[in-house]
């Protein structure tokens, strides 16, 4: 083991360059699946940050299902229950302050996020009688004050005497602080501010609406028997703890954390092939070495262990790396997010958290891969026998294989469209990797005919290299054709990504279009509607129709409802003036008798992604817990809109939302201009408007727009990179066949340099036979890519997004040209290698 | 008892038309000690031969016993003991491993066979500094000359003090005064510590160092040379009967 070991660290370090490529390749997925997957909870942390209340164990909390909020009579169902000694209702909600109030810490950093809880005066102190370090508490007849934490006092310096102001439903209130209580607020925001009930249904749009229940019960008394009594009392859709939020936005994250695991994991598959491909290059360029061992006495275990010990130390050396680079990665990731994350969710994002699981995953596969990479490789130079090991190699081809490879191969490609015309998703994506696995086993076969093909066009550029370039190829067809498919893979994957995105950008884009198709917008603090935005009442919307000039105005409100066992984001639109000023952009239904049906009774539309996961038809009945409790819908279209196209929504009329849901506040408000009217007079008096309400802001829908399109276009930007992360692999694998070419026709090229060849023609000749491989991987790349985009597009619709495939003509000029610059890339060393040798010493090699 | 015994040796490359025979019921057998060279012209079986009596490759028919064993009797693993212990090869492109030391080529044979890094290369340092490599011991084979390197093999192929060498044109790829240098030392070996050595040579000069030349033509020994010591009036002799092929 110790001279296995010896060996492999010295031919690891005997071939630094090859090394260090094979190493990045592991380093890159490791890196991508480990900091991606850390990246995530800190995102899921950030959207947790929700009203949580605190259980301890003589008091119940009782909250509502699906974040809902319920009437505060309710307190006086539980105080009468047996074993309940005291009770008190309290609201309690996350509110995102714009960013002119929110006060500043020391670091500078604004807080934006409150915890904004109502005590009932006259009742919560028997339950939860907060412990004062300063100033006094809240007492019954008090108005506008209010107490903070401890935390936020050292935060922000605010003391007692001092005001905060806060947005509300009629435009802001002002609150006086008058007391600190003990306690430390969550490390990425929620800091708790305690103020009296009515204020706060007041500040929130709610009256007599609590969401949070909590109950003293007698020290005699069986928690447990107490609890079902007071669940008992209420009725359905209530539950004992703590309210959570943002289960819709977890299942969105839970989607993306599978897509950038799956990531992670092609890169990992990607550093593998080529691990692969690089071993099996070490081992034919090490068969005299092997042959050697072997004459020397070194078992056939032996042999196999050098090359294990080394993709073994590559993955161990590989993953350890990729995991400091994915932590280095995502920790900057995460602070150059932060500032935007801050202004349009109006959330903190904390640090990279890493599990357990996440760390076990990526070593496992880190490792795994390299290592299973590394074994066929392995055993095969184990069999070589010493007089095998010793003889030159020499390539033969089968008459027998090469039928058998035919029929494989033209088998898995007929299963692979097979697959695709199937319509079905999980058979589309074995599609893909059977069309993949086929044009591997094809691809020897049409080595010859492609490059004799692709050969006509090399020879304008390389008129007298050419031919010996395609002979070369010719001679070598396996290994030709293994290289073209790490090219073809890699860039499928490029163009497949490319076109996915390409589709969703364009396809959010047209419900951009449709959805927020106003003149003017104003939008709230956070882009997740449901997510702490301090909704308007009655008094914006109204003032905004006034305003001359104005044709047309709507708002949209929001709540939550709870679906099976998920809980859906419930939007209220007014079904007669949403169609005219914006609108969903409807896949099924009739969109104007879907509005006419919601204007009339109990209907609800869905977002795709809702009507898809919840496998959902039109004319389905649909039970929702409301905060009214268990209502039945039915289903008359199913469209999207553009802010909640990422989480299962349901849309519904604004007054069934008011009378099943108890809210009617407005948390986005759109409107068009009359044709004649000035858009700036118009603009003026809305930015009045604006200015009276903080917790909004006003944008020309094309200004919006823009600003979206530069969003997606940043965030494009970050996964374009991650790609061409992706397509390096495949630059290793070229630059190694190239190599080892180079390496095994030593005595040839010398001879070519004694009849007469320069350095620069032997230079050429490698190159153009670099540009022939890529040319074939590139070509079958495109092919292998636009499948892989298509399907991947058709799963989206399996999560809701019924979107068109968009061709990607710029992916495939991407393709061609990242394609083409590895050819010339990884012929660089190898031509200049050949060039380089001495005629003698190339006559003499064998 | 004879150190190679050799009973009807054939070896067929090939099947059918295509079949090529090497070796045709070829008997020899190598004394203890003894320095044979195997000479005749290219394609005449003289590596063959050498590949199946190193265990490299296995005979068509016939019988080859090294040390007493029967090669042919024996599975992969066996046959790769065989090689580790009792054969020591010697080839002509030298073929060390190019990423190790000189100390270190020298010791892979031990150290395949499990001796302890320590010991192996205590043991390899003696052969190193007995084929006058001592000032050579941590240069890589890229930093030493044609004839260091074949210094260094025939230290790895004596390291493990084995029953026989094997050397296949050991002279084929250095100048003739290297070329000397080696054969000097390939007889040292011989007369100092009686080690058997079969070598396979095309040039007669180097022959004209062993004790026994046998003469191979068409895959049989068609004569056999004791040769007096004297090296250049045997080179002479070697000649002519070369020509006589």
């Amino acid at each position: 083991m110790n001279t296995q070991l010896t060996l492999a660290l010295r031919y690891l370090r005997g071939h630094k360059t090859r090394t260090i490529l094979t190493t990045l390749s592991i380093v890159l997925g490791v890196m991508l699946l480990f900091g991606m997957n850390g990246m995530l909870p800190a995102i899921k942390e950030s959207f947790s940050q929700g009203v949580k209340t605190s259980i301890s164990l003589d008091e119940l909390t009782v909250t509502r299902l699906a974040n809902g909020i319920f009437g505060q009579e309710q307190v006086a169902l539980v105080r009468n229950v047996p074993g309940v000694v005291a009770a008190t209702g309290s609201l309690s909600r996350k509110v995102i302050l714009p960013t002119d109030m929110a006060p500043q810490d020391q670091r500078g950093q604004l807080i934006t996020n409150l915890t904004l809880t109502g005590l009932d005066l006259d009742s919560f102190g028997e339950i939860n009688p907060l412990s004062l370090l300063a100033g006094r508490s809240l007492q019954p007849g008090d108005r506008a004050v209010a107490l903070i934490n401890q935390s936020l006092a050292e935060n922000s310096g605010l003391g007692i005497g001092d005001h905060l102001t806060l947005p509300t439903a009629d435009g802001v209130t002002r609150l006086e602080i008058v007391g600190i209580v003990a306690g430390f607020g969550a490390l990425s925001g929620g800091e708790p501010l305690y103020l009296p009930l009515d204020l706060a249904q007041q500040v929130l749009n709610l009256p007599a609406q609590i969401n949070v229940i909590e109950a003293m019960v007698a020290p005699s008394e069986d928690m447990a028997i107490v609890g079902q009594r007071v669940l008992e009392s209420l009725g359905s859709g209530y539950q004992l703890g703590a309210v959570e939020t943002g289960s819709e936005i977890q299942a969105v994250l839970e989607l993306g954390d599978f897509i950038f695991s799956m990531f992670g994991i092609v890169a990992l598959v990607m550093s593998g092939f080529i691990i692969f491909i690089t071993f099996r290059t070490v081992v034919m360029e090490r068969r005299r070495d092997v042959g050697m061992l072997r004459a020397l006495g070194a078992s056939r275990r032996t042999v196999t262990g050098i090359f294990l010990f080394e993709s073994l130390l590559q993955g161990v050396i590989g993953t350890f790396l990729g995991l400091i680079a994915g932590y280095l990665f995502i920790s900057w990731m995460l602070a150059v997010l932060e500032p935007m994350w801050r202004e349009r969710l109006g959330l903190s994002l904390g640090g990279a958290q890493f599990s357990l699981g996440i760390f076990i995953l990526s070593i496992t596969l880190g490792v795994g891969i390299s290592v299973l990479a590394g074994l066929y490789p392995a055993v095969v130079a184990g069999r070589m026998t010493p007089m095998d090991a010793l003889r030159p190699a020499i390539s033969v081809e089968r008459k027998g294989s090469t039928r058998r490879r035919a029929i494989w191969g033209i088998v898995m490609i007929a299963a692979s469209i097979l697959c695709l015309l199937s319509r079905n998703v999980g058979l589309a994506s074995l599609g893909v990797i059977l069309f993949i696995a086929g044009l591997m086993v094809l691809l020897p076969l049409l080595v010859r005919p492609v490059t004799r093909l692709i050969g006509g066009l090399l020879t304008l550029a390389f008129a007298r290299e050419g031919n010996i370039a395609q002979g070369n190829l010719v001679r070598q067809p396996e290994r030709a054709a293994i290289t073209a498919s790490v090219i073809a893979i890699s860039l499928a994957v490029v163009l497949g990504v490319t076109g996915l995105l390409t589709t969703l950008t364009y396809g959010v884009f047209s419900y951009m279009d449709k959805s927020l198709g106003a003149d003017f917008l104003f939008i709230p603090s956070s882009f997740a509607l449901g997510s702490g935005n301090v909704a308007a009442g009655p008094g914006l919307i109204s003032a905004i129709r006034q305003v001359p000039g104005v044709e047309a105005a709507t708002t949209l409100r929001s709540s939550f409802a709870r679906f099976g066992e998920t809980d859906v984001m419930v939007i209220g639109v007014d079904p007669q003036t949403y169609p005219q000023v914006s609108g969903l952009e409807f896949s099924r239904g009739d969109e104007q008798l879907a509005y006419q049906a919601m204007a009339q009774g109990n209907v609800v539309l869905a977002n795709g992604m809702l009507a898809t996961q919840g496998k959902l038809e039109l004319g389905d009945d649909i039970e929702l817990l409301t905060p009214a409790g268990m209502r039945t819908y039915t289903l008359q279209g199913i469209g999207n809109d553009y802010m909640n196209s990422k989480i299962m929504t349901l849309y519904v009329s604004q007054d069934l939302l008011a009378k099943d849901f108890f809210e009617t506040g407005d948390v986005l408000l759109m409107l068009n201009l009359a044709d004649n009217a000035d858009p700036v007079t118009v603009r003026a008096d809305l930015d009045r408007l604006e200015a009276e309400y903080p917790g909004f802001t006003l944008y020309a829908a094309q200004e919006w727009k823009d600003r979206m399109v530069q969003d997606a276009r940043t965030r494009m930007s970050i996964t374009y990179l991650l790609v061409a992360v992706l397509a390096l692999p495949s630059l290793i694998g070229l630059a190694n066949t190239l190599g080892i070419n180079v390496l095994e026709r030593t005595r040839e090229i010398g001879i070519l340099r004694a009849v007469g060849a320069t350095r620069r023609q032997v230079q050429r000749i490698i190159m153009a036979e670099s540009l022939l491989l890529a040319a074939i991987g590139i070509a079958f790349g495109i092919l292998a890519g636009l499948w892989l985009g298509y399907v991947m597009t058709a799963s989206m619709a399996l999560v809701g997004y019924d979107l068109a495939y968009f061709f990607p003509w710029s992916g495939i000029l991407l393709a061609v040209a990242v394609g083409l610059l590895i050819a010339v890339l990884a012929a660089l060393h190898p031509a200049r290698q050949a060039s380089k040798l001495q005629i003698i010493t190339a006559l003499q090699y064998e | 008892m004879s150190i190679v015994m050799i009973d009807k040796l054939t070896k067929i490359y090939g099947h059918g038309e295509t079949a090529i025979t090497a070796l045709r019921e070829i008997s020899l057998h190598i004394e203890p000690g003894e320095l044979v060279a195997v000479m005749g012209p290219s394609g005449c079986g003289k590596s063959t031969l050498l590949h199946l009596i190193g265990g490299l490759d296995r005979p068509t028919s016939g019988r080859v016993l090294l040390d007493g064993q029967d090669l042919a009797a024996l599975d992969d693993n066996h046959l790769t003991e065989i090689r580790r212990r009792k054969v020591g090869f010697v080839f002509q492109f030298f073929n060390l491993i190019p990423v190790l030391t000189a100390l270190e080529n020298a010791a892979l044979p031990l150290m395949l066979d499990g001796i302890k890094p320590a010991e192996a290369k205590q043991r390899a340092q003696e052969w190193l500094e007995r084929v006058g490599l001592v000032d050579r011991l941590e240069h890589r084979p890229d930093q030493l000359s044609g004839g260091q390197q074949q210094r260094v093999a025939m230290a790895r192929a004596l390291s493990t003090e084995p029953a026989l060498i094997l050397a296949d044109e050991p002279t084929g790829n250095l100048d003739s005064r290297a070329g000397d240098e080696i054969a000097n030392l390939l007889r040292q070996i011989s007369d100092q510590w009686e080690q058997t050595i079969l070598m396979v040579t095309h040039d007669p000069r180097i022959a004209a160092y062993a004790d026994r030349i046998v003469f191979l033509k068409d895959g049989t020994i068609v004569d056999e040379a004791h040769l007096s010591g004297d090296v250049s009036r045997s080179t002479a002799g070697v000649m002519e009967r070369m020509e006589g092929l």
